[in-house]
């Protein structure tokens, strides 16, 4: 029973909402946010969009703390998801536990495709054959991709394709039972079809999960997000629902970013 | 959640200690040349020392007392000079034409034993070297010497044969790594094979051949045993191409058996100077051509990562938007470059080329240079072939000397090295045959039976001790840095640059360390342990290296894709980095095993030269095979058992070689994750 506790229902500790205040970060003596406050609502997409280097995907990774890996990285203001504040003496692996990430290109472990899946939950103390069994074939199923690999899962993963690389990805961080899951650019190395395989995935996850995406692409954002965010030079210009954003924005700056006359 | 951090500064501990551990290692090291060799440079004089012409010690002179020997080292650093650049000359010449056969000439039938070949000489031991010179050498070069054939031409010869892997494979590599548009650019202009690989390829690859001529320096200069047993050891110039001379190496192993007081001190100082010169070497790889090899070598990695189709597809993709077709696809080469730039260039030349007899179609290749100069930066290396082009004078007999120079280079090569085993099995295996108990026999005391078991138990000892002791530590410490510690924090940095330098001690410096610190903390007299100990030493340097390289070579992604699923530092390292680390670092461990079953110097005196009973526990002593070779050949007595001692240590270097290769194949393939099906 206990075992179960910790593979299955996520961590009681945090919510699905994430509520930024005030966010400033430094890499060394750049300032890359500045004074960015947001509310990202649960169980939707959000859409980060703006020209690089403009602090979206800096931002992004405050959510997860992966920006603690960064030397000379300093981040201020209050981010919290649900309750919990996420710099405040929280466990950062149980944070990460909790907040997924899917990065820019794929990364699979060079393991077996079963193994990626189910290093997660084995992190988290699974052990049980039959459970970790589950968990890799719901988690496949989810990311739409159990009919293509569960002839082939004892092979390694490095021998998918890029788009089912990247779904893999998304499969294995869909294993610990994120209640958010961070997109950096996730289809920005890959081909239109496989793209569109993850965008219809976003939007199934979304009805249980809150997705924050980066993309560089605004079709995509308004393909599949609710809410949009646009980032100029670590700022948060405009945010409001996807609609709005494109269709009457209310910041000139944004205006010209999404007519395409500058970035 | 509360284990799992605990388990976290458990294994941050664990690692923080191996690194701790290396730094003194490298401390005691450094402590150790300084403390032994400060008083005698206190009490000689660094000048005297380094300029004094005679070498007549005193084992009884202490710094007490007045001396009543002579230290003056100038005759052996010019001795070590003469050798190092004798091997140049053979080695780095065969070794560089060797390279382009294997490269560009070789028969594809002939390209895998070749090169195997080549490899196998790197594996072969230094004193089997050494024995093949006395047995086989010395002999031969007796007819035409005044003297017993040792001096200044045998080593050079032995020397070079023994440089030769390591130039070949390194100056292979950057000319393998010229991008085939190169090649492709100028074929399609009508330049002959010959014209394009000594025009442009090899100008290109410039830079990495340097780098493994300065390496091949580098070995030759620590190179300890195989001199010494050709080189004569008098303490005396080198003179002509014969005559008993003495190297700096020589001169420590020759003496610090027993050396008295001021005499160790004096070897310490021999040794100081001897690493003073390996470090200028060092020093000359890294500002002559550090980056550019550092980007050959890091074009090579993203070769073998990429099919080499992608990866001419890849810099075609590259090139193109940058506005130089010309630069990279040869059929655009030819179609774009020749016609404007080039013409007036190539007619300029088709004079000459017309009167040196050769058809317009090669004179047309001269055009190769101009469509290279408009390509953008990136092409550095073949704009510089384009210059060296116009300032040579076109000479067309050059190309076809070179290939020439080419084929006998190559034949030479495996020449060479189908003598030297087959010479030292056609007389070794006989010996075996007929008297099996040369390997099996029992030891008896005061009989003139020799069998070279204990020597090979013994070896077995010492590869597997040194092992256990310097990869676990080497391993973790090179974790340490690579994982936990900031990546350029300045204890880190210094940390680097310290092993970085103790890679440059020459073996048998480690010997000596080993036979002053260790063999008296053990009991007295040389042990296994004492002689696992030095050689784990003089490992870690290399441990530590090629496994942070490794680990630098994993992406970060992995590391990120870890910890973004909640995983820690240790389990990401444990399960995720490690394990894609694992091929390199195998292969710095099967480098290790041959280095400790081929290495002497650091033996010969910590773990003994005895060839004796055998050794019942990691405190008894004994010759390892390698310094039972030597002891053997040395004396003169026991030329048969030689033999069969050589042949022996060359099967076991081989065999250890095919496994690890075998294990490592296997090892890849479950490292992608092939091996352990999981069917449900």
């Amino acid at each position: 029973m206990r075992k179960k506790d910790k593979s299955a229902a996520p961590a009681q500790e945090f919510g699905q909402s994430i509520s930024v205040s005030c966010a400033n970060l430094w890499y060394g003596e750049l300032q890359a946010l500045r004074e960015v406050s947001i509310e990202i609502p649960a169980r939707q997409v959000t859409a980060f969009i703006g020209p690089s280097g403009c602090g979206k995907s800096t931002f992004l990774k405050c959510f997860n703390r992966m920006n603690d890996l960064v030397p000379g990285c300093r981040v201020e203001g209050s981010f919290r998801i649900g309750q919990t504040d996420i710099y405040g003496g929280t466990d950062v692996n149980a944070l990460r536990r909790h907040v997924g990430m899917v990065f820019q290109k794929p990364n699979p472990f060079p393991m077996s495709v079963y193994d990626n899946i189910a290093y997660g939950p084995r992190t988290f103390g699974v052990r049980r054959r039959t459970e970790l069994d589950e968990i890799v074939e719901t988690s496949l199923r989810q990311a739409a991709m159990w009919e293509e690999l569960k002839d082939r899962l004892g092979r390694s993963a490095l021998g998918l394709s890029g788009g089912q690389q990247q779904r893999l990805c998304i499969a294995r961080a869909l294993a610990v039972r994120p209640g958010v899951i961070l997109m950096d650019e996730p289809t920005s190395a890959l081909d239109p079809i496989s793209t569109g395989k993850i965008e219809e995935l976003c939007e199934a996850l979304s009805e249980s999960t809150t997705i924050v995406i980066v993309t560089h692409n605004m079709q995509q954002a308004t393909r599949i997000s609710h809410k949009t965010g646009f980032f100029l030079l670590g700022e948060l210009v405009e945010f409001g629902d996807t609609d709005d954003v494109f269709a009457n924005p209310k910041d000139s700056r944004t205006e010209r970013y999404i007519t395409g006359r500058f970035g | 959640m509360k284990a799992s951090r605990i388990r976290e500064t458990a294994g941050r501990a664990v690692f923080a200690a191996a690194a701790v551990v290396c730094v003194a290692a490298v401390v005691a090291v450094f402590v150790f040349l300084i403390g032994k060799s400060l008083p005698a440079y206190g009490k000689l004089g660094v000048w005297e020392f380094v300029t004094g012409e005679v070498w007549s010690p005193d084992r009884l002179d202490t710094y007490d007392a007045p001396l009543s020997g002579t230290y003056g080292v100038r005759t052996m650093i010019a001795g070590t000079l003469t050798a190092t650049a004798g091997a140049l000359l053979v080695g780095g010449v065969l070794g560089y034409f060797t390279a382009v056969f294997l490269a560009f000439y070789c028969p594809r039938r002939l390209r895998r034993p070749l090169s195997a070949a080549v490899s196998l000489l790197a594996g072969i031991p230094s004193v089997v070297y050494g024995f093949f010179g006395i047995v086989f050498l010395l002999p031969l070069l007796s007819h035409i010497a005044p003297n017993n054939g040792s001096g200044p031409l045998a080593t050079a010869l032995i020397l070079g044969l023994m440089i030769l892997p390591t130039v070949v494979s390194l100056c292979r590599v950057s000319m393998e790594a010229v991008p085939q548009a190169y090649y492709q650019g100028s074929v399609a202009m009508g330049a002959t094979h010959s014209e394009t690989v000594f025009r442009i390829v090899i100008p290109a690859a410039r830079p990495g051949i340097t780098a493994a001529l300065i390496l091949g320096v580098g070995r030759a200069l620590g190179e300890t045993m195989a001199v010494v047993m050709v080189a004569g050891n008098a303490p005396a110039y080198p003179e002509g191409l014969f005559g008993s001379f003495r190297v700096l190496t020589a001169n420590i192993v020759m003496e610090m058996g027993y050396a008295g007081e001021v005499q160790e001190g004096a070897l310490v100082a021999t040794g100081v100077v001897l690493l003073a010169f390996v470090l200028l070497v060092n020093l000359l790889f890294g500002a002559v051509s550090g980056r550019a090899v550092r980007a050959a070598v890091a074009r090579e990695g993203r070769g073998r990562a990429a099919k080499p189709g992608h990866r001419a597809a890849k810099r075609r993709a590259e090139a193109s938007p940058a506005g130089a077709p010309a630069g990279t696809s040869s059929a655009a080469a030819s179609s774009a470059g020749v016609p404007s730039a080039g013409v007036p260039f190539a007619g300029a030349l088709s004079a000459g080329a017309s009167s040196a007899g050769i058809p317009s179609a090669s004179a047309s290749s001269a055009g190769m240079a101009a469509p290279a100069s408009p390509a953008p930066r990136r092409r550095a290396g073949r704009r510089r072939a384009g210059e060296l082009w116009q300032a040579l004078p076109y000479r067309p007999v050059l190309p076809r000397l070179g290939h020439g120079a080419a084929l006998t280079a190559g034949i030479l090569t495996g020449g060479a090295l189908l003598l030297v085993l087959g010479f030292i099995f056609a007389k070794g295996l006989p010996q075996l045959w007929q008297n099996p108990s040369l390997i099996w026999g029992k030891y008896e005391f005061g009989s003139h039976r020799i069998t070279v078991l204990p020597a090979i138990v013994a070896t077995l000892w010492a590869v597997a001790l040194s092992l256990i002791i310097a990869v676990p530590v080497g391993v973790m410490a090179a974790v340490y840095l690579g994982e936990y510690a900031g990546r350029n924090s300045l204890p880190v940095r210094i940390i680097r640059t310290a092993i970085d330098i103790l890679a440059g001690v020459p073996s048998i410096v480690y010997g000596l360390f080993g036979m002053i610190a260790f063999v008296p903390l053990l009991g007295g007299s040389g042990s296994i342990l004492a002689g696992s100990l030095t050689v784990s030493m003089m490992l870690l340097p290399t441990v530590v290296r090629s496994t942070e390289e490794s680990l630098r070579a994993v992406p970060d992604a992995l590391r990120q894709g870890s910890l973004a699923l909640g995983a820690g530092r240790l389990r990401t390292v444990l399960r995720v980095v490690l394990p894609s680390a694992l091929p390199g670092i195998l292969s710095a461990v099967v480098l290790s095993m041959g280095r400790v079953i081929g290495e002497s110097a650091p033996f010969l005196y910590t773990m003994g030269s005895v060839i004796g009973p055998l050794p019942h526990g990691v405190l008894d002593g004994g010759a390892t095979l390698a310094v039972a070779l030597y002891q053997l050949s040395g004396e003169g007595w026991y030329m048969n058992e030689a033999y069969a001692a050589a042949v022996v240590l060359i099967v076991l270097v081989l065999g250890l070689n095919l496994l690890a290769e075998g294990c490592g194949a296997r090892l890849e393939r479950r490292l992608k994750g092939d091996c352990h099906a999981k069917k449900r």
